[in-house]
């Protein structure tokens, strides 16, 4: 016993999609005795993929299928997982943590995957709970990692448990308001829209997904949205929820109510005004928090080097002295899984790393904006970075180079819209609407800093019916091949039929034409007919 | 002789039949010995292409070899005589292997090679020369498709069903192959599934195969290059989520089914096509149309196969298939399309490093005892694994490395990634020996180089795509000086005091392997060449007593418990990093009108007047960007190489792509771009993805 080295104790809180992505690539470690695994998650169910609830909710998907990672592979694995169990304190001072079991568990690296709660605007009628380091501090280890009771008819898009209530009233093809047009308030409205909901999206810009989008692409959006029978109330405030007393005497949502005087009656209110971090615990151990817990390039807590933060919960910015010193930090955590990922995939390197006692790695790279799409079917938005740039706007004279440049389209009538902007010929944003082939080419030179074509109406084209190109080929041009399997042309066969070779064995006899596959046979007919019939060789 | 000979073509794994009849005594003087006519076949329909139909104009060319040669003093190739070389050869093996172990020769074999050749060559390495150190030019083309096979159904036949099976299929999702050029008279087959609507090719660039699904045949997916896997995972999600899958065959038949929901879970098809390209409506279009319950192929060829992941992506395809229910579904299935003429029999009876005849495994002690009786030797004499294709050449000059290198229909000069590195670790070889009909860019290297028999010059069997083992025939008689190899190998085992018999009579040959292959994965036993001439449909395995088994896998996986394994893959690493900025991917692959390393289509003049120089296809847009037009001249240049090549533009490949083929030699052969890294499980290389920069030749 005494020869055996003691075991790198790392403690994962959060047992979602990024933090099963952690537990899978640390389980090598726990393999080859180096690593002591516990994870604990606050949900009972498997880790599953949140990117997909909307689906479940709208019976597109099932239970199963979301499910990424069972969590007895990573038990029998050797790692401790305790699931339906929720972290209630750190103490970071004896590196340990306190579950809501009463149990502590100690730690020589925390890793806090948490990730993000919806947030819930402010609206008379919702009660809106903070968690700031006063209102936490009255709550109680009790609230850590709760998430708050909403009113009945009124519900969030995050968790099975929503996707459960949202459910039943999509089933019951009920009257649905969306608050919020941000990306996941569409893409349900829209799948609910499809399952024969009555759904109405309310929210108080002029255009939907104002955060990726500009106006002209907003506008083509908000077309089609309607034409896919979703009604967009745009301009409007939620202020207000307005609630009715049904027959068994429960009280329930019955209306959102906007300051601009609206009273949007339904029967289900799903709040989708972007999400918040889950940060509460990190708050109350005193690390310090921005748009989610501070960590620095390595992932590292900006307060505690033992602690490191992943995923949606983690806001990354360079510790210097100069930040240290800013009270508004840039950034944000980006709320995509991909990200996400790939910090878990890094940072288990590093753990690995730790453990083994072997050299660290090196930061990742800073991650690019990422790419936001919308999809529907028949709907397709992708846009990412800034957008608003005016195809018009010329530098400002301290601008420095490259500059800005714009490209853009516009056919609101066939819900198309493309716009470009580039540096040096490589995007710096982008944004396209009803042009499924356009957007996804674009987002691989985005994503791989490709150089776009300088023609870049050869961009346009993709989705167009000709992108098979060529279509312009003269078939009778003598030089135009017929027979591709063995080489013959037009102009091949015009001299056969004019040494008398009127059918397509004699033809194939002497040119060999048709005798490969066969598939040219019924064009082979068709030239022998017309060369034959008007004893006409072709124009060279 | 001067009656008619039925046999088939000497080039690809399709094997169209044909006929081969002399030339009459008032034939014209410059026409071939030989006069090809295609005939009636299940697979080719009467129909050949461009390279069948010239074939025989290579039997009686100037430039054959006919006789042996031998470096001299001066360094250069000097005909030689017979037993003088073969004296010199054996003396030459017997010193290395005196110093250094036998293992210090090495041997490289073909896919092109009959199975009486591949089956000789891989028992001459293995007890002639004692060494362990053989593999073949297979490993470049199938090994990928084959570990994923043998790993999902215990058994790898190329295509488990007879190749007319496509003719009544509805859908086909044709990955990474372009028949259409490589073996153009499989089309016929293809015609029910294009009135159907239902012909979907994948493939970074508009190849003629997928020009096949225009106007309303079907359906073309143009994903960026490197990223099939990903489309893979995307369409089985796409099947998971909308439960379109096959429970009760999933339940029944396989195993694995819980990893396999959860790995492609992650992902979802916005995922996938910021991955690939491919738009989320035609992800969902094609996953739908596959599980239409119709009948329904998934195929799979090299484009998707030559990647480091090549094994991974092979099995998504098949994973894909088995959660349809489509390879025990009659009417439907999965199959890869092998290349090589005898690809399928040559990956089968011992010229894999890992393998010995009848597809088992030299680890095998039961297989090890089974062959050594056949043999004649004890099973401790046949030594264990040896190295893959890319490490056996790459142990040239290395400590423990190989000294000498046997090669047998193979030209690994041109045909083996980074092609450039090869040709310097070649020149380090103590003993370079190469058997061919033609001084191939690999024979111009030689110390020795040895001419043998062409197929029209020789009986065997060869086996297709299909696995249908046919018989080539000879119709002509040898050139003199010329040798069949199963007869140097028989003059070499014995002036190498070998045990065992080497035979040099194909017939005999054969009888020996399929008694070595019996109770093997691909088992012979009961096959002979006198059966096979009354033109039976001989599918593998034919034990003995048996009348073959044209669709194995009907009756069930080759697993001990009857279940495919269904096996979760993750995507990983890339070969080298994704491009960026003006950088393009390079993509190789092949011609109609050229086979292989080109060293026979190169000689044939109708095939060179139509495909005469190597030709780099790009984009226009992408062309105009670097001041290129059509016919000018490019350099495509990175750390490993440098080719020059014409510009052929074309709005039929993506504009982040180019396109080359790899026939053309010297300075123009593609592969001194490709990068030698390998699939971990296959050891197959990357083809597809070479990183480039391109700039115009004119402006310096």
């Amino acid at each position: 016993m005494s020869a055996e080295v003691r075991r790198f104790r790392v403690v994962v809180v959060g047992f979602g999609p990024v933090g099963a992505r952690l537990c899978e690539e640390l389980l090598p470690g726990i393999q080859a005795g180096r690593i002591d695994l516990t994870v604990i998650g606050a949900e009972k169910d498997a880790p599953y993929n949140r990117v997909l609830v909307a689906e479940m909710a709208v019976d597109r998907a099932d239970a199963a299928s979301i499910t990424l990672h069972d969590p007895k592979e990573s038990a029998s694995a050797g790692a401790h997982v305790r699931l339906g169990t929720r972290v209630i304190g750190i103490d970071r001072v004896r590196r340990l943590v306190e579950l809501s079991t009463g149990e502590r568990v100690p730690y020589d690296r925390l890793v806090l995957a948490t990730g993000a709660r919806a947030n819930v605007p402010t609206l008379v009628g919702v009660d809106r709970p903070s968690f700031d380091l006063v209102s936490l501090s009255t709550m109680g280890t009790g609230a850590m990692g709760v998430d708050p009771l909403l009113p009945n008819g009124v519900t969030v898009l995050r968790d099975l448990a929503d996707a459960e209530r949202i459910r039943a009233a999509v089933r019951e093809r009920a009257r649905i308001i969306v608050l919020g047009a941000g990306v996941l308030g569409l893409e349900f409205a829209l799948l609910a829209a499809d399952a024969g909901a009555k759904v109405a999206v309310v929210h108080h810009g002029p255009t939907p997904m104002p955060r990726s989008l500009d106006r002209g692409s907003g506008i083509v959006l908000a077309q089609a949205l309607r034409a896919r029978n979703v009604a967009v109330y745009a301009h409007s405030s939620a202020e207000a929820v307005a609630f009715r007393t049904k027959s068994d005497g429960t009280r329930t949502f019955d209306a959102l109510v906007t300051a601009e005087g609206g009273y949007v009656r339904g029967d289900l209110l799903v709040m989708s005004c972007g999400v918040g971090a889950r940060a509460e615990l990190a708050t109350v151990a005193g690390l310090r928090t921005a748009a989610g817990i501070l960590v620095d390039e390595h992932l590292r807590s900006w307060t505690d080097e033992n602690i490191f933060a992943i995923g949606d919960c983690a806001h990354v910015v360079e510790h210097t002295e100069e930040t240290a010193g800013q009270t508004r930090l840039p950034g944000a955590p980006s709320g995509l899984i991909g990200p996400g990922w790939r910090q878990a995939e890094w940072l288990s390197q590093r753990l690995l790393a730790e453990a083994a006692g072997t050299e660290l790695p090196v930061p990742a790279p800073p991650e690019r904006h990422a790419v936001v799409m919308l999809k529907a079917d028949e709907i397709d938005v992708v846009a990412v970075g800034d957008v608003g740039a005016d195809i018009w706007d010329t530098p400002a004279p301290d601008e420095p180079s490259p500059h800005r440049h714009v490209a853009q389209w516009a056919d609101p009538e066939h819900g198309r819209y493309l716009k470009m902007i580039t540096r040096d010929g490589i995007l710096d944003a982008f944004v396209s609407v009803g042009m499924p082939r356009t957007g996804a080419e674009l987002t691989l030179l985005y994503n791989r800093r490709g150089e776009l074509p300088a023609d870049r109406s050869q961009l346009l084209r993709m989705d167009g019916a000709d992108d098979s190109a060529m279509t312009d080929e003269d078939a009778f041009a003598p030089a135009s091949t017929v027979c591709w399997c063995n080489g013959v042309t037009v102009q091949h066969v015009a001299s056969s039929v004019a040494e008398g070779n009127r059918t397509v064995a004699c033809l194939g006899r002497d040119t060999r034409a048709g005798t490969g596959c066969g598939g040219c046979k019924p064009r082979l007919a068709e030239l022998i007919e017309r060369f034959a019939s008007t004893e006409k060789a072709p124009s060279a | 002789m001067s009656v008619a000979t039925d046999t088939h073509c000497p080039y690809c794994a399709l094997q169209c039949a044909m006929t081969l009849t002399p030339k009459t005594a008032d034939a014209v003087t410059a026409d071939p010995p030989l006069t090809v006519s295609g005939r009636s076949f299940p697979t080719n329909r009467g129909g050949l292409c461009k390279k069948g139909w010239t074939a025989s104009t290579l039997l009686e060319r100037d430039d054959r070899l006919r006789t042996p040669l031998v470096r001299d003093a001066h360094g250069d190739l000097v005909p030689s005589e017979w037993s003088a070389v073969l004296d010199l050869l054996a003396n030459r093996i017997r010193t290395l292997q005196s110093e250094s172990g036998p293992d210090s020769i090495g041997v490289f074999g073909g896919g092109g090679l009959t199975n009486e050749k591949a089956y000789q060559l891989g028992k001459f390495a293995r007890i002639a020369l004692g060494t362990s150190r053989i593999d073949y030019n297979g490993r470049f083309c199938m090994s990928s498709a084959a570990a994923a096979a043998n790993r999902a159904f215990g058994i790898d036949r190329g295509l488990p069903f007879p190749l007319t099976d496509l003719d009544a299929a509805k859908t086909v999702l044709m990955l990474g192959s372009n028949v259409a050029e490589t073996m153009p008279p499989f089309l016929s087959h293809l015609t029910g599934v294009r009135e159907a609507g239902g012909l979907i090719v994948v493939d970074p660039r508009r190849s003629a195969t997928a020009r096949l699904t225009e106007e309303g045949q079907g359906l073309h997916l143009a994903p960026a290059p490197g990223t099939d896997l990903e489309l893979l995972l995307g369409l089985a999600h796409v099947v998971i989520a909308e439960g379109l899958h096959d429970l009760t065959s999933i339940e029944e038949r396989t195993a694995g089914f819980e990893e396999l929901r959860r790995s492609v879970s992650a992902w979802w098809p916005a995922r996938v096509q910021q991955v690939t390209g491919v738009p989320v409506g035609v992800l969902r279009d094609v996953a739908r149309r596959l599980a239409s319950g119709a009948e329904t192929f998934i195929l799979t060829g090299r484009g998707v196969e030559q990647h480091v992941n090549g094994t991974d992506t092979t099995t998504a395809a098949i994973n894909l298939a088995l959660i349809l229910g489509l390879p025990t579904r009659p009417g439907s299935g999965y199959g890869t399309l092998t290349g090589q003429g005898n690809g399928q029999g040559g990956r089968e009876h011992g010229q894999k490093c890992d393998q010995l005849p009848g597809y088992t495994k030299i680890t095998d002690p039961g297989a090890r005892a089974h062959v050594a009786k056949v043999w004649g030797v004890r099973p401790e004499d046949i030594p264990g694994p040896g190295l893959p294709a890319v490490e056996l050449l790459a142990s040239i000059g290395e400590p423990d490395g190989i000294r000498a290198l046997l090669v047998h229909g193979s030209n690994p000069v041109i045909s083996a990634p980074d092609a450039g590195a090869v040709r310097e670790r070649l020149r380090r070889l103590e003993l370079l020996v190469v058997c061919d009909f033609f001084l191939s860019d690999t024979a111009a290297m030689a110390d020795i180089v040895l001419p043998v028999t062409q197929w029209a010059e020789e009986e065997g069997t060869m086996t297709n795509l299909e696995g249908r083992v046919i018989r080539r025939r000879r119709a002509t008689e040898p050139p003199d000086g010329v040798r069949s190899e199963l007869w140097v190998f028989s003059e070499l085992a014995g002036r190498l005091d070998a045990p065992g018999h080497f035979d040099v009579d194909p017939a005999a040959v054969f009888d020996e392997l399929a008694r070595a292959s019996e109770g093997g994965i691909a088992d012979y036993s009961g096959l002979s060449h006198r059966l096979l001439d009354d033109e039976r449909e001989a599918y593998w395995p034919y034990p003995r007593g048996t009348e073959g088994t044209p669709r194995p896998l009907l009756d069930g996986y080759r697993h001990p418990d009857g279940r495919a394994r269904i096996v979760a893959v993750r995507v990983g690493p890339r070969a080298e990093t994704t491009p960026t900025g003006e950088e393009l991917t390079l993509v190789t692959g092949r011609l109609l009108e050229h086979y292989q390393s080109g060293v026979q289509t190169r000689r044939v003049s109708e095939l060179m007047a139509a495909r005469p120089f190597l030709e780099v296809t790009m984009h226009p847009s992408t062309a105009a960007d670097r001041g290129l037009r059509d016919g000018d001249h490019a350099v495509l240049e990175n750390s490993r190489g440098t080719v020059t090549a014409r510009v052929a533009t074309s709005a039929s490949i993506r504009p982040d792509t180019l396109f080359m083929p790899f026939h053309f030699a010297g300075e123009h052969s593609a592969n001194l771009l490709t990068i030698d890294a390998v699939d971990p499980i296959s050891a197959m290389p990357e083809f597809k993805t070479a990183i480039v920069r391109v700039r115009s030749a004119a402006a310096r």
